[in-house]
C-alpha cells in the first residue's frame, strides 16, 4: 500500500489557470531571435572578449597532487620578474584563513594552502601585464609540498584505513554530509515485504564514471575599481551574485556602488555556479584591482576549466521486484557517490506508483574535484529510473513502454490519484505519458522495429537495437525574478533586467511574452542586459528561466498595456499649456492594442500605432512647442513599470505533483567485432505544457540530445592511479560529441497544458540532456543481449560484454 | 643592434642585411657605405597582415599566436578561443583562402598573408550569416563563429555542396549546446543564396 500522497495546501505554488485560446505571438515559428545577428557575426561580446585600457592579467597556481599542504612558498623571484605587478599568497593578511562569500555557502579559502585534488586553484595568484607573464611568474615560484596518500575509488575511501582526502575539513572520515536532497535514506512503504511479493526479484549494479562541464568559454572576468566604484565583468549563471561576494568581501563598499556586466554566456550548464571556485577568482581580483589601480582580468585556461564535474559519478547496487504483468512492487537502492549528489531515487518516488521505495545513499569524499549540478542534478535519479525500467522489461521479456504505463503515478499512487489531482487544481487531465509515447512509438516506427534482445542483426552485419526511457517534466519553476519595462518614445519597449540567459535563447522569449500580453510586435520588444540595478532575474538552474521569468514578463507586459492605455486617455499639463489625450473621450477599457497599433475596440478605424502616441506624448511637446531645452522627456512621467515574480520554493514542494512526462528512444548499431555502437536515431517527445517559442524548445530538444548521448559513449575524467593526476583534462583527450556523432534527433512536442509554468509550460532546457545519458545501455542491451551498466559505454566495454575482451 | 645572446657570435649585425660586425664602427662604416638612404629597417618581428581588407602592421612576439594577434591586439573578438589546441574549431579564421585554426598559427608566420575572419564574413553581406540566425544555429553562440567562418571557406570553394560534405567540413567543430543539426539546413539554403545571387 502506498504511503498517503500529501495534498497541495491552499495554492502556494501559482500556476496559470487562465490560458488564453489563441495567441499573437507565443508558439510561433519565426519569431527572430534577439542574440542571433550578433553571434553569428562574432560581435556577441562575451566575458574572454573584454580588454580595458591597462588592464592586467591574472593567473592561478594549481596543485601538482591530489593531496597536499603547502608547507612553504618563495614568490620572490616571480615578484621580480618584470611585467608582474601584483602576487597575492595564501599567507597574504587581508586575506589568510578568509573565505570567498556566496550565497550557496562557502567552502574554500580564498586561496587555499591545503590541496584535494590535482589541479585546484590555490596557494597564490600572479597579476602581470600579459597571461604570459603571469604564467612565467607562476613557474617561478617555489613551493614545499606535504604530499599526502590520496583516494581516488569511492568505495575505497570509505574503508577503515583508507586516508583522508580531505583532513582539514572533514577529518578523518571521508563521509560528506548531505547538501541537499532527500538524505541518506529515503524510505517509503515495506521494500521487503514488497520483494516477498514479488514474482520475481533481480540484482545488478551499475557504474557511472566521474564527467564534465567542458562548457565553451573557459571561466574569466574582471574588475575594475573607479574610486570606491567596483566594476565586473563576468561569465557566469548567477551574475548578480558575484555583487553580493564583493560586498562581503568589501563590507564598507554598498552593493549600490558595484555594477555587474553579464556579457553573453559562452555556454554554463549549472556546476560553476553552486562552487566557490568561480567566486573566489571574483574577490582576487577584486582585491588585485584594489591594490595595483588597474582593471584586473582572470582567466583560467581549459585545464584550469576542468576542476569540477557532473554529481553522478557512482555506484549503485539494486534490488527490484516485480509481478509478471510489469507492476513494480518494490525497489531497493543503495548508491555511493564520488563527492556531492543526491540521492538517486527520487524519480521513482515522484514519478510511478512504486509503493515500496529504500534508497540508501553515501556521498564519499575522494581526491577528485567538486561534483556539482551539471545538467543537471537529476541525473542519478533519471539514471536509477532508467535502469530499473530497463531491468525490468528485459526480465520479463515485456515491451518496455508498456512496463512504463503500468507504473507511472505519482507518489505510489496511480493515474486515478493524479487525475483527480489535476481536475481539482485547475489542470486539464490528460494522460501525458500516454500521448508522449504514442508520438515517440510512431516517429521511430517502434512496433515494426522492437525485437528480442540479440535477434537485430542488419544486412551489414552489425547488431540492431532499440531502447526507450521515460520521466516526468522539470517542474522546478521557482525561485524569485525582478525587472522593469520602460516605453522608449519612439514606441518600442525595454526589458530592463540582468541577463539570465546562458544561450537558450530565452531573451528573446520574454521580448515574446511581453509583445504578446502588451500587443506589441515582437521586434518591437527588446531585452538588453541592464547590469546596473539590482534586477535579476531567475537563473536557469532546474529549467526555471523562462517558467518563472515567463510570469514575470506576463505582468510586465500587462501592467505596461494598462498604463500605456491610461497615458493614452489621459490630459495633462506642461505648467503653461494643455496636451489633450491620444484618444479623447476613452477610457482604457474602450481600447485595445495589437501589433504595436492602438485603437478602439467599437471602431478600430480610430487608432494610432503606440510610437505615434508615445512620440506625441512624449516628444511631441518639446517638438511642438520649440521648448525642448526645458522640458526634454519628462513632460510626462514615462511609460515605466516593474514587477516582482515569486514561483514556490524549490519547485518540489510537497504535494505539488508533477504532472507532464517525457519520453526519449533510441536506435542504434553495435559492431560486435569492435565493440563499436553507432547511434543512428534518437527520438525525443517532451510534454512542455506548452511550447512558448518552438524552436527554443527543439533547440533543447536535439541540443540536449548531443550532450547526453555523447557523454555515455565517450566523456570521462581519467586520473592516472598511481599519481592522482588527471590524464585528460583538455578537449584532445576528452572528447565530447561532434556533429557526426549522433545520425538523426527527431524533436517532438507536447502541449499538455499541465505545467505549473505561465501558460501551462514547463521547463525543457536540462531534462533532455539528463534523461538520454542513459539511453544508451537499454540500445545495447537490445542489440547484443548483454548489459553494459557501466558508462561511458565504450567499445572495450562492449567488447568486454560479449566475452571478446 | 648589439647582440646579447652569444659571446661566439659578431658583436654588431646589421640591421638591413644582417652582416655581422666586431666593433660600432665598422657597422657604421658599412651602414653608410651600403645603405645609406634606405628606409629604416622594421624592427624585428614585425608583420604586416591584411584584415577583412584592411592592411596591419604589428610587432608580434615569437610565441604569439594568430588567434592572440587577432583577438587580443587588433580586437577581431570574433574569433573565439576554447580549447586553445586546435580541437574545436572555434578560432578558424580564413588565410588565402583556406580555414586554419588561428590557435595553432604563430603570428609571426603570417607576415604578407591574407586574413578573412567572421567579422568580414559579416562585412560582405555573407548570405551565411542570415541563415545560421533563421536556423537558430546557435544557443550560447561561443563556436558559432568558428562555424560560420569555416562553412564560408567551403562555400569558396565548394559553392554546391552536399549535406555529406558540409558534415563534413563541419565535423572538426565543436558546440557544446548541441546545435549541430541546424548546421547544414543553414549552409545548404546559403549555398542556395550563393548560386542565385552568382546566376543574376
Amino acid at each position: 500500500m502506498a504511503t498517503d500522497a500529501k495534498i497541495m495546501p491552499v495554492n502556494p505554488m501559482e500556476h496559470d489557470k487562465y490560458i488564453p485560446e489563441t495567441f499573437a505571438v507565443l508558439g510561433k515559428r519565426g519569431v527572430r531571435r534577439i542574440d542571433g545577428q550578433r553571434k553569428a557575426s562574432g560581435k556577441a561580446v562575451y566575458a574572454r572578449d573584454i580588454n580595458l585600457s591597462g588592464m592586467l592579467h591574472t593567473r592561478f597556481l594549481t596543485s601538482p597532487y591530489p593531496n597536499a599542504r603547502i608547507k612553504k612558498m618563495d614568490t620572490e623571484k616571480a615578484e621580480a620578474l618584470p611585467g608582474v605587478r601584483c602576487v597575492l599568497r595564501y599567507d597574504d593578511p587581508e586575506i589568510e584563513g578568509k573565505r570567498a562569500a556566496s550565497t550557496h555557502g562557502v567552502e574554500e579559502e580564498i586561496l587555499s594552502r591545503n590541496a584535494y585534488f590535482e589541479g585546484q586553484q590555490l596557494g597564490v595568484a600572479i597579476a602581470a601585464d600579459t597571461e604570459d607573464i603571469a604564467n612565467e611568474a607562476l613557474a617561478l615560484v617555489r613551493v614545499e609540498w606535504e604530499q599526502r596518500p590520496f583516494v581516488l575509488d569511492p568505495v575505497e575511501a570509505v574503508e577503515p584505513d583508507a586516508p583522508p582526502a580531505r583532513l582539514e575539513w572533514l577529518g578523518p572520515s571521508n563521509k560528506l554530509p548531505f547538501f541537499f536532497g532527500a538524505g541518506e535514506a529515503f524510505r517509503v512503504g515495506d521494500v521487503e515485504k514488497g520483494l516477498h511479493e514479488a514474482d520475481r526479484v533481480i540484482e545488478f549494479r551499475t557504474r557511472r564514471r566521474y564527467n564534465g562541464c567542458a562548457d565553451a568559454e573557459p571561466l574569466s572576468g574582471v574588475v575594475k575599481w573607479e574610486g570606491e566604484c567596483a566594476e565586473l565583468w563576468v561569465h557566469h549563471q548567477h551574475p548578480w551574485e558575484h555583487k553580493w561576494v564583493v560586498h562581503q568581501w568589501y563590507p564598507d563598499v554598498p552593493m549600490s556602488k558595484i555594477k555587474i556586466n553579464s556579457p553573453y554566456n559562452g555556454g554554463m550548464f549549472g556546476g560553476w555556479n553552486w562552487i566557490d571556485y568561480s567566486m573566489i577568482p571574483t574577490c582576487v581580483a577584486a582585491i588585485m584591482a584594489k591594490r595595483t589601480g588597474k582593471p584586473v582580468k582572470w582567466v583560467f585556461n581549459r585545464r584550469d576549466d576542468f576542476t569540477f564535474g557532473a554529481m553522478d559519478a557512482m555506484q549503485t547496487e539494486y534490488k527490484v521486484g516485480m509481478k509478471l504483468d510489469g507492476t513494480i512492487t518494490a525497489v531497493k537502492v543503495r548508491t555511493v557517490f564520488e563527492n556531492m549528489a543526491i540521492q538517486a531515487a527520487g524519480h521513482l518516488f515522484e514519478n510511478t506508483r512504486i509503493p515500496n521505495i529504500h534508497s540508501e545513499t553515501l556521498l564519499v569524499q575522494v581526491n577528485k574535484g567538486p561534483t556539482h549540478a551539471l545538467r543537471c542534478e537529476q541525473l542519478p535519479p533519471s539514471s536509477c529510473l532508467t535502469h530499473v525500467f530497463n531491468h525490468v522489461a528485459a526480465e520479463l521479456g515485456l515491451d518496455a513502454t508498456e512496463v512504463a504505463l503500468k507504473n507511472d503515478g505519482c507518489e505510489g499512487r496511480g493515474l486515478d490519484y493524479l487525475a483527480e489531482f489535476k481536475r481539482d487544481h485547475g489542470f486539464p487531465v490528460r494522460d501525458s505519458l500516454r500521448e508522449c509515447i504514442e508520438a515517440g512509438k510512431k516517429a521511430i516506427d517502434w512496433d515494426n522495429k522492437k525485437h528480442a534482445p540479440g535477434a537485430g542483426k542488419l544486412p551489414n552485419g552489425r547488431m540492431h537495437g532499440l531502447s526507450f526511457t521515460w520521466t516526468h517534466e522539470w517542474d522546478d519553476t521557482r525561485g524569485a525574478a525582478c525587472a522593469g519595462l520602460m516605453l522608449q518614445p519612439d514606441g518600442t519597449a525595454s526589458i530592463v533586467g540582468i541577463r539570465a540567459d546562458v544561450g537558450v535563447n530565452a531573451e528573446t522569449t520574454y521580448c515574446e511574452v511581453v509583445a504578446e500580453e502588451m500587443g506589441m510586435r515582437p521586434e518591437d520588444v527588446f531585452f538588453r542586459n541592464q547590469d546596473d540595478a539590482y534586477l535579476p532575474l531567475m537563473t536557469p538552474d532546474g529549467s526555471c528561466n523562462l517558467t518563472t521569468n515567463g510570469y514575470l514578463m506576463q505582468k510586465l507586459g500587462r501592467m505596461a498595456k494598462q498604463k500605456l492605455l491610461e497615458m493614452v486617455t489621459t490630459s495633462f499639463n506642461v505648467i503653461e499649456y494643455d496636451v489633450p489625450a491620444a484618444f479623447p473621450g476613452y477610457t482604457p477599457d474602450d481600447l485595445d492594442v495589437k501589433d504595436s497599433v492602438i485603437f478602439v475596440k467599437a471602431d478600430p478605424s480610430v487608432r494610432k500605432t503606440v510610437a505615434e502616441v508615445a512620440l506625441d506624448v512624449q516628444g511631441a511637446v518639446m517638438r511642438n512647442k520649440n521648448d525642448y531645452a526645458g522640458i526634454q522627456y519628462t513632460a510626462h512621467p514615462p511609460v515605466f513599470v516593474w514587477a516582482w515574480h515569486r514561483q514556490g520554493r524549490f519547485g518540489i514542494e510537497e504535494g505539488r505533483h508533477r504532472l507532464c512526462r517525457q519520453a526519449h528512444f533510441c536506435e542504434v548499431e553495435v559492431d560486435t567485432e569492435t565493440g563499436e555502437v553507432e547511434v543512428k536515431r534518437v527520438v525525443n517527445v517532451n510534454d512542455v505544457g506548452k511550447a512558448l517559442s518552438p524552436e527554443g524548445v527543439e533547440g533543447q530538444q536535439y541540443g540536449g540530445t548531443f550532450m547526453g548521448i555523447g557523454r555515455n559513449r565517450c566523456e570521462e575524467y581519467i586520473w592516472d592511479e598511481k599519481t592522482g593526476v588527471l590524464l585528460n583534462g583538455n578537449l584532445c583527450d576528452y572528447k565530447f560529441a561532434t556533429m557526426n556523432d549522433i545520425g538523426s534527433v527527431d524533436t517532438v512536442i507536447v502541449e499538455t497544458g499541465m505545467g505549473y509554468g505561465p501558460y501551462g509550460s514547463v521547463g525543457v532546457g536540462e531534462v533532455v540532456a539528463t534523461v538520454t545519458t542513459y539511453l544508451l545501455e537499454g540500445a545495447i542491451y537490445n542489440a547484443i543481449g548483454k548489459w553494459v551498466d557501466d558508462s561511458p559505454v565504450t567499445p572495450d566495454k562492449v567488447l568486454a560484454a560479449l566475452g571478446k575482451a | 643592434m648589439r647582440r646579447q645572446d652569444s659571446k661566439k657570435s659578431p658583436g654588431f649585425v646589421c640591421p638591413y642585411c644582417s652582416a655581422g660586425f666586431d666593433a660600432y664602427e665598422a657597422v657604421r662604416e658599412h651602414l653608410l657605405a651600403k645603405h645609406s638612404g634606405q628606409p629604416i629597417p622594421e624592427p624585428p618581428g614585425t608583420v604586416s597582415i591584411t584584415v577583412n581588407g584592411q592592411a596591419y602592421k604589428q610587432q608580434v612576439q615569437p610565441e604569439w599566436t594568430l588567434y592572440y594577434l587577432l583577438h587580443d591586439k587588433l580586437g577581431f573578438t570574433g574569433a573565439k578561443q576554447m580549447c586553445d589546441r586546435g580541437a574545436c574549431g572555434s578560432c578558424t579564421v580564413i588565410m588565402d583562402g583556406r580555414s586554419i585554426l588561428s590557435c595553432m598559427t604563430l603570428a609571426i608566420e603570417c607576415d604578407g598573408k591574407r586574413i578573412e575572419t567572421v567579422e568580414g564574413v559579416a562585412a560582405q553581406d555573407h548570405p551565411l550569416i542570415e541563415e545560421y540566425v533563421k536556423n537558430h544555429c546557435m544557443q550560447c553562440g561561443y563556436c558559432t563563429p568558428g562555424f560560420v567562418v569555416t562553412a564560408k571557406g567551403l562555400l569558396d570553394r565548394n559553392i554546391d555542396p552536399t549535406e555529406e560534405e558540409i558534415r563534413e567540413e563541419l565535423a572538426g567543430n565543436l558546440c557544446r549546446c548541441g546545435t549541430y543539426p541546424q548546421h547544414p539546413k543553414a549552409v545548404l539554403e546559403a549555398a542556395r543564396k550563393l548560386r542565385a545571387r552568382s546566376e543574376k
